[in-house]
């Protein structure tokens, strides 16, 4: 993976796979489990299919490894939740491993706030927050942020129910550092001068967005799950950036920066009793109440399955991505599509990575992934492979796809996947903002306090009859939506066997 | 003043047969900026008889463990006609061994509920994995046995090869600015260790046979040419036992033979254009010829970084985003090599204005420190972050064990994990504007440029000396 621009810059980093090395819960998906006799099954089904001759290299199973049979069961240490008599909701957790803290605040609506004409206005918001407060310039925050060692940043991300400011740093610095953080959430003041020079690097960065295959991809892909904005919109505009001014940002401040709309998570070396009360003598003065929650449209996508091609010349691979709405996060089939999505494309070990990269090294990697929201998200699926093999690509994806949903998941397949969501929960102790972030989604969305401790019996109980049905539902290739970015004078042809192909360049306009 | 004092852990006082414990003494407290302590490690350091480095790091804040294995070899290995190998062989060695099947590696980790991944640098190779802490033999066994037995068939070796150009063209190929990553190192160096890239060729990927793989194995695949570092949830003593099951009958073999790393001074600023159809703005990148890491004056070029481009109150975000509004972004980034290393500013300029420009914006910046050098207050700033940087790299088991893999293969000094902090902090103003001073020479640098090529076209370059 290539660490680029705004991270640092240079380095090509090469590693097996581009990858997650710790599993992850709540909004990040889990990894999930295959077994080899699975694969095994559908290596030779795919030589049946039209790859003869290709000299397959499988998976294979020995057994031999010293494996514990006991899943060591954990539970995740409970933080502290107390709302302040303004509304703001606090959830604390101490960790004294090492002297740092970091405080994370989530604010709704978001993005879901955006007007029609105005994409990203919350995002722009955020990005402005730390460029001058009533009291302080943006080169004197930056200056202060910097001296403390500390980072202090926000973002409101596309889909996403809230925008999210995010400071930390060490330890003894915590009250000055959520100083800084109540000044840049409670009085900025979006100077003029600073909006402009934002705008430039905003259109810049856009531009370069607009180059990288992946983003290409999942903005059609939104467009064609999701239809209408606010949920169908994956990035600003250039007219959106050129357009939005001062006043939207403080309008946009002012109606949706309430401690009712807020939740504030801290996680590090402090005590409790000392943290509530310094976020009262920061926050405590902040007044509004919660919004009532937005009317968000209701409809899944029903419409037959479609491929849109993204017009990429010069690409040297396909980027393949296939993706359906699904659920809200309160939804109870939410441990069933859990468990399918793990099966299915959740890491290296699971359906699709062994197939589409170990047995017939089409790609560096293919994975499927998976969101429940406030509203009802969408479950992914997706690889880049090289141009030639598009064709073979795409008749794995659909074989994958077709065998989840007709097929029951074997009983050793289930069962690795069930102890591999479990005894995850052991290496998320050592990441304190994770556990922090998994106790903040029980806030976000409402789920009971014993979420997690309830949460590994809820997926062991998931079996193969609720999985198969999961992917009947939502994997559902009548009505799978594809999006292939890659150099159409290659594709098409290839597409067109696998449906009706809409053509569309870079910028999103129709391509005859 | 505040100060944490790590509590000190029960190993203080166990004296293991065969483990040296570095004497860590009564101070428990490595860097201190501003009366912040990071608690300090202790590590148990021993070698086996076959010759294999065995590094145990009890850290039971969390019930799990991570295990590194970092083996001696890197691109810098590879000669002529075999670019690509030690990142092919990383893959391979996922491949199978006798008693772990094909891919076999992933489901056990990752149906156990652990993580993994394999990483290939210009210096080493790593390995890694992290588990619940019941899974201690696991991890032991999947690493003994492929260092042990690897087996590679030829239809393995052709799928991987697959996978690896696939990585290429992911990463490089179709990517905007990927060849300009490529060829600043093949500008910047002569000594062909460093030249070439790690990604390889897609030529020598292509001829690699069987027979190289296997060699490749054989000279640098053994206990004598790794390090196993072992941090989290353990008993010392019990994780040396179980480590000497798994490891001690693997023999050791001909140490590899010593690559020369040394660079001949460059005259001549070395530059080239690249026409890329997937770019949509222009890229400048430089590249300055440094010290390796681990040396005081790659330390000072460490703190430089920070004080050009660490944060929004850097100067070449204040200078050269913010007022002058050349660039829509500027970093500056050094790397710490075994051998010689580079310093590298990667920017982008802001829509409508020039290369040129830009890059004379970064000349003046780099003057001014040359002539001015920086201030104390920029130089603390640096070192501040650098020091919260470091804490949250040691927060996990799995971060803290590849630093120590990378130490012990660098610089032959694990114990680097508790001594980095100070040397970071040992930097002063002078060590700065010395390192500024000797080593922003733009006669000895390279520049390459991506501009956006027609979206149709093929990529091209143009190469060139000083303009």
């Amino acid at each position: 993976m290539i660490k680029r621009n705004s991270e640092l810059a240079r380095t090509l980093r090469l590693s097996l796979w581009p990858g997650r090395l710790v599993k992850g819960r709540g909004k990040q998906r889990p990894y999930a489990v295959a077994v080899a006799i699975v694969a095994l099954v559908c290596a030779s089904q795919v030589r049946a299919q039209g790859n003869k001759g290709t000299d397959v290299s499988k998976v294979v199973r020995l057994n031999r490894a010293p494996v514990s049979k006991e899943v060591l069961h954990v539970q995740l240490p409970r933080p502290t939740v107390q709302k302040l008599p303004n509304g703001l909701t606090l959830v604390l957790l101490e960790d004294h491993k090492l002297p740092t803290v970091a405080f994370t605040m989530m604010i709704r609506p978001g993005q879901l706030a955006d007007p029609d004409d105005l994409p990203g206005l919350a995002s722009f918001t955020a990005a402005m927050l730390r460029e001058g407060t009533t009291t302080q310039t943006s080169a004197q925050i930056a200056k202060e942020i910097d001296s403390l060692g500390a980072s202090l940043g926000a973002n409101a991300g596309f889909g996403s129910g809230y925008l999210s400011v995010n400071a930390s740093g060490l330890a003894p610095d915590a009250d000055k550092i959520l100083d800084l953080m109540s000044d840049v959430v409670l009085h900025p003041t979006f100077p003029d001068s600073e909006l402009a020079q934002y705008k430039q690097r905003e259109q810049s960065a856009l531009e370069q967005r607009l180059s990288n295959p992946g983003f290409l991809a999942n903005q059609a892909l939104r467009k064609a799950l999701y239809v209408e904005p606010p949920l169908s919109v994956d990035s600003p505009t250039k007219d959106s950036i050129a357009k939005v001014t001062s006043a939207d940002l403080k309008k946009f401040h002012d109606q949706h920066f309430t401690p009712g709309n807020a939740i504030v998570g801290v996680t590090g070396d402090f005590k409790t009793a000392d943290m509530r009360a310094l976020i009262e003598k920061s926050f405590g003065s902040w007044s509004g109440a919660a919004e009532a929650p937005l009317a968000l449209p209701e409809s899944r996508v029903s419409e037959p399955s479609k491929i849109i091609l993204v017009d990429r010349p010069s690409s040297v691979q396909t980027y393949i991505v296939a993706g359906a709405r699904t659920i809200r996060r309160t939804d109870p089939d939410y441990y069933s599509l859990v468990v399918m999505n793990d099966v299915l494309g959740g890491g290296p070990q699971a359906r699709l990575f062994l197939d589409l990269r170990e047995e017939h090294s089409y790609t560096y990697g293919a994975y499927s992934n998976m969101s429940a929201n406030i509203y009802p998200g969408d479950w992914t699926g997706y690889a880049a492979v090289r141009t030639p093999v598009t064709d073979g690509s795409m008749t794995q994806f659909v074989y994958e796809y077709k065998k989840i949903a007709s097929e029951a998941v074997p009983a050793s397949e289930l069962d690795d996947v069930h102890r591999s969501i479990i005894a995850s929960f052991a290496l998320s102790l050592e990441q304190p903002a994770q556990v922090l972030g998994s106790w903040m989604t029980v806030q976000y969305y409402g789920l009971a306090v014993d979420y997690w401790d309830k949460y590994p019996d809820r997926i062991s109980g998931i079996d193969a009859a609720a999985v198969q049905a999961a992917a009947k539902k939502y994997v559902d290739l009548t009505h799978i939506q594809w999006v292939a970015v890659g150099d159409r004078k290659q594709i098409e042809p290839v597409l067109k066997k696998y449906g009706s192909v809409t053509v569309v360049d870079a910028d999103g306009n129709p391509e005859p | 003043m505040r100060r944490t004092v790590f509590r000190k852990s029960l190993f203080g006082f166990l004296v293991l047969c065969g483990l040296c414990v570095l004497a860590l003494g009564a101070r428990l407290i490595a860097a201190d900026v501003d009366g912040i302590a990071v608690p300090k490690l202790e590590l148990h350091d021993t070698h086996l008889d076959n010759g294999l480095r065995v590094i145990l790091v009890p850290d039971h804040s969390a019930p799990v463990y991570a295990i590194n294995v970092t083996y001696n070899v890197g691109s810098r290995n590879e000669p002529p006609g075999h670019t690509g190998y030690a990142h092919l062989f990383e893959h391979m060695m996922f491949q199978g061994s006798e008693n772990v099947g094909k891919g076999e590696h992933f489901i056990l980790i990752f149906n156990n509920g652990g993580g993994m991944n394999g990483t290939t640098n210009e210096d080493r190779t790593n390995y890694f994995e992290e588990l619940p802490k019941n899974q201690l033999d696991l991890g032991l066994y999947l690493e003994a046995d492929r260092m042990r037995s690897l087996a590679v068939t030829q239809p393995n070796l052709d799928n991987q090869r697959a996978v690896v150009e696939e990585e290429r063209r992911q990463s490089v190929d179709n990517q905007p600015y990927g060849h300009a990553d490529l060829d600043i190192d093949n500008l910047s160096y002569d000594n062909f260790a460093y030249k070439h890239s790690t990604i390889g060729s897609m030529q020598d990927l292509n001829n690699a046979s069987l027979q190289d793989v296997q060699n490749f194995f054989k000279t640098y695949y053994a206990p004598d040419n790794g390090v196993l570092v072992l941090v989290g949830d353990f008993d010392p003593e019990e994780a040396l036992a179980k480590v000497k099951k798994y490891f001690d009958a693997i023999p050791s073999q001909q140490p590899p033979p010593k690559v020369d790393l040394s660079e001949e001074q460059h005259y001549g600023e070395r530059r080239e254009t690249i026409y890329d159809p997937l770019a949509r703005e222009p890229q400048i990148i430089e590249a300055y010829h440094i010290p390796p890491g681990n040396t005081a004056e790659n330390y000072a070029a460490q703190a430089l970084a920070g004080i050009l481009s660490g944060g929004q109150s850097s100067r070449f975000y204040q200078h050269l985003v913010k007022e002058k509004q050349l660039a829509v972004n500027v970093q500056a980034e050094p790397d710490a090599r075994i051998g010689p290393s580079l310093f590298y500013i990667v920017a982008t300029p802001r829509p409508g204005v020039s290369v040129a420009d830009l890059e004379k914006g970064i000349d003046d910046e780099l003057a001014a420190v040359i002539k001015d050098g920086v201030t104390a207050d920029e130089l603390a700033k640096a070192k501040t972050q650098e020091l919260r940087r470091f804490i949250d790299q040691r927060r996990s088991t799995l971060n803290t064990a590849n630093l120590i893999g990378q130490y012990a293969v660098y610089y032959d000094d694990p114990n680097l994990i508790n001594t980095v902090a100070d040397k970071e902090a040992a930097v002063t103003l002078d060590d700065v504007h010395a390192v500024a001073t000797k080593y922003f020479v733009r006669d000895e640098r390279a520049v390459v440029i991506t501009m956006p090529a027609p979206k149709d076209s093929v990529a091209g370059k143009a190469t060139g000396g000083a303009q």
